[in-house]
């Protein structure tokens, strides 16, 4: 009976379908570690693009040595002094606690992402004709007036699908932050095989990244539809958006219209 | 033309793209209710010129005022240092700016655009901004259009919500620069009608073109400008009929 692969299908069903309650406290620990560093990365590339784009040269400079770490080191290694190096408080908001860990884990991933992100939304930003900031200027908007409402929502159609992919990314990449002691999803299946020896427990882990990453990629699709619409620029109301982002026919067919 | 109200006031004005000079130092007074043109060969540097009255491009010597204020720059002694943004932000909104290829923001629609400057910039309440939007839209032949994206538009249909936009300001003075060079021949006639309406009604505008017609029909005075420098200026009957410079024969024989 001793298959090369053997899977405990029982352990499988069990971790998938009935997991233990503390099972979910480290999905939610999965959850919030990768939006919130998602998030903080989103902004702080979006400020070290700016910088780069900046007149003030030591700003481009501060930018430019930011990434240059950053993408150049391994983000375990990030993780591990960003943790040791400093101490990091605990943080509690009623019932939610964040560990001291999950703290310096979501620094060192958000840090991490900005300096990814700083590219793509520079890739986004020079995808806008440089015609319309002129355009703004010259209705009286200020830098960061026409940056917020002109040129930035124009830029999110090309900074969207690589920033999914990003957060795709992320989900998986947080399992890091085990090792400076975060108790995330993978702890929770390290920790069942320390225990019982049973290999299962990381396939039943892997199902669970998956059904993330797969819920998300439905979620990504579904916004890169609506900016299509929106791009295309067809008189939609949004119920009429929501009804052609799920079925791309309607759109097709508005769009032909004159 | 003492008493006459000064709009815009250009004295000695140079621009350099790095060794290239661009500007070598222009001057032009436009009062109010006046339309200037500006004719003259690609790359006399019109379109630097008008960019320059905006503050989209610095001016390396010289001034330029708008309704008596300094643009781009404050007076510091003797000296000129570059104004804050904001107040060059400011000092834009009096002056409107028609672009050669539109420049509509595309992820609004043409009601969006037009309010957006309103409501953003000058505070004004959105409903008293929308009502006004659409006065001057209708005004431009494009009521129906009020909630349409440019991209669904035509050309000159754009060009026509770049003009209500503009106008949706209230500026002191309106740049065209090449409205209609990337329009086809019947856009051409619409957008060159309602500049002609705009003029008559006594809008100040200072027009970058090579539509003779519309300069001869419509232009105050007419500027000729050739290798940085204004090199004949005069009245529509004075360039069609008597030009002096052998430059300007030399365009408008090959424009004409
Ligand atoms: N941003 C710029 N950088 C460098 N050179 C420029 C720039 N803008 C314009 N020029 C140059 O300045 C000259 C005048 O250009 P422009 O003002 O566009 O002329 P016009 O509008 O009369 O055709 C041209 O030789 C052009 O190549
Ligand atoms: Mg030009």
């Amino acid at each position: 009976m001793h298959a090369l692969v053997a899977v405990d299908l029982h352990i499988i069903w069990q971790q998938v379908f009935h997991p233990h309650s503390v099972f979910f406290r480290t999905l939610w620990a999965t959850v919030y570690i990768s939006i919130i560093s998602q998030a903080a990365g989103v902004l702080l590339g979006l400020l070290a693009a700016l910088a780069r784009m900046s007149r003030f040269a030591p700003l481009r400079w501060i930018s430019g040595v930011y990434v240059w770490i950053f993408r150049g080191t391994p983000v375990l290694v990030q993780i591990f002094y960003i943790y040791f190096a400093f101490s990091w408080p605990t943080l509690h908001f009623g019932f939610w606690t964040v560990p001291d860990a999950a703290i310096a884990g979501i620094v060192a991933l958000s840090i991490n992402e900005g300096a990814y992100m700083r590219e793509i939304i520079r890739a986004g930003i020079d995808s806008v004709d440089r015609g319309q900031m002129e355009a703004a200027k010259s209705v009286g908007m200020t830098y960061g007036m026409a940056m917020r409402r002109i040129i930035l929502p124009q830029a999110a159609r090309v900074i969207v699908p690589p920033l999914g992919n990003e957060f795709n990314n992320m989900m998986k990449t947080t399992s890091l932050v085990y090792t400076i002691g975060v108790f995330e999803m993978f702890a929770f299946a390290e920790q069942n095989y320390s225990q019982f020896f049973i290999a299962d427990y990381f396939l039943a882990v892997a199902v669970w990244y998956l059904m993330l990453t797969t819920v998300w990629t439905f979620i990504q699709a579904y916004i890169e539809r609506r900016l299509a619409v929106s791009e295309r620029g067809d008189e939609l109301s949004f119920r009429e958006r929501l009804q052609a982002a799920w079925n791309p026919m309607t759109s097709w067919a508005r769009g032909g219209g004159g | 033309m003492t008493g006459a109200e000064i709009v815009m006031h250009a004295e000695d004005v140079h621009k350099s793209f790095g060794r290239l000079e661009v500007l070598k130092g222009i001057s032009l007074e436009v009062t109010k209710g006046e339309t200037i043109c500006i004719i003259g060969p690609s790359g006399s540097g019109k379109t630097t010129f008008l960019r320059c009255i905006n503050h989209l491009e610095k001016i390396d010597s010289g001034r330029i005022e708008v309704n008596g204020h300094l643009i781009g720059y404050r007076q510091r002694g003797d000296r000129l240092v570059e104004d804050s943004e904001r107040n060059i932000a400011r000092q834009r909104t009096q002056i409107g700016m028609v672009f050669q290829r539109f420049n509509l923001f595309p992820h609004k629609t043409a009601l969006e655009n037009v309010t957006e400057g309103p409501i953003q910039v000058l505070d004004m309440e959105k409903r008293h901004a929308v009502d006004k939007a659409k006065m001057l839209l209708s005004r431009v032949g494009l009521a129906d259009k009020v909630d349409t994206y440019p991209g669904k538009l035509s050309g000159g249909q754009q060009q026509r919500v770049a003009i209500a936009r503009a106008l949706a300001m209230e500026p002191a003075l309106i740049l065209f620069d090449e409205a209609t060079s990337a329009l086809d021949p019947e856009a051409i006639g619409d957008v060159l009608y309602i500049m002609g309406e705009l003029a008559h009604e006594g809008m100040t505008m200072i027009v970058v073109t090579h539509e003779m017609g519309f300069a001869r029909e419509a232009a105050d005075r007419v500027v000729m400008m050739d290798d940085g420098l204004i090199i004949e200026e005069g009245t529509p009957e004075h360039f069609f009929v008597a030009p002096e410079h052998a430059r300007t024969k030399l365009f408008l024989s090959k424009i004409l």
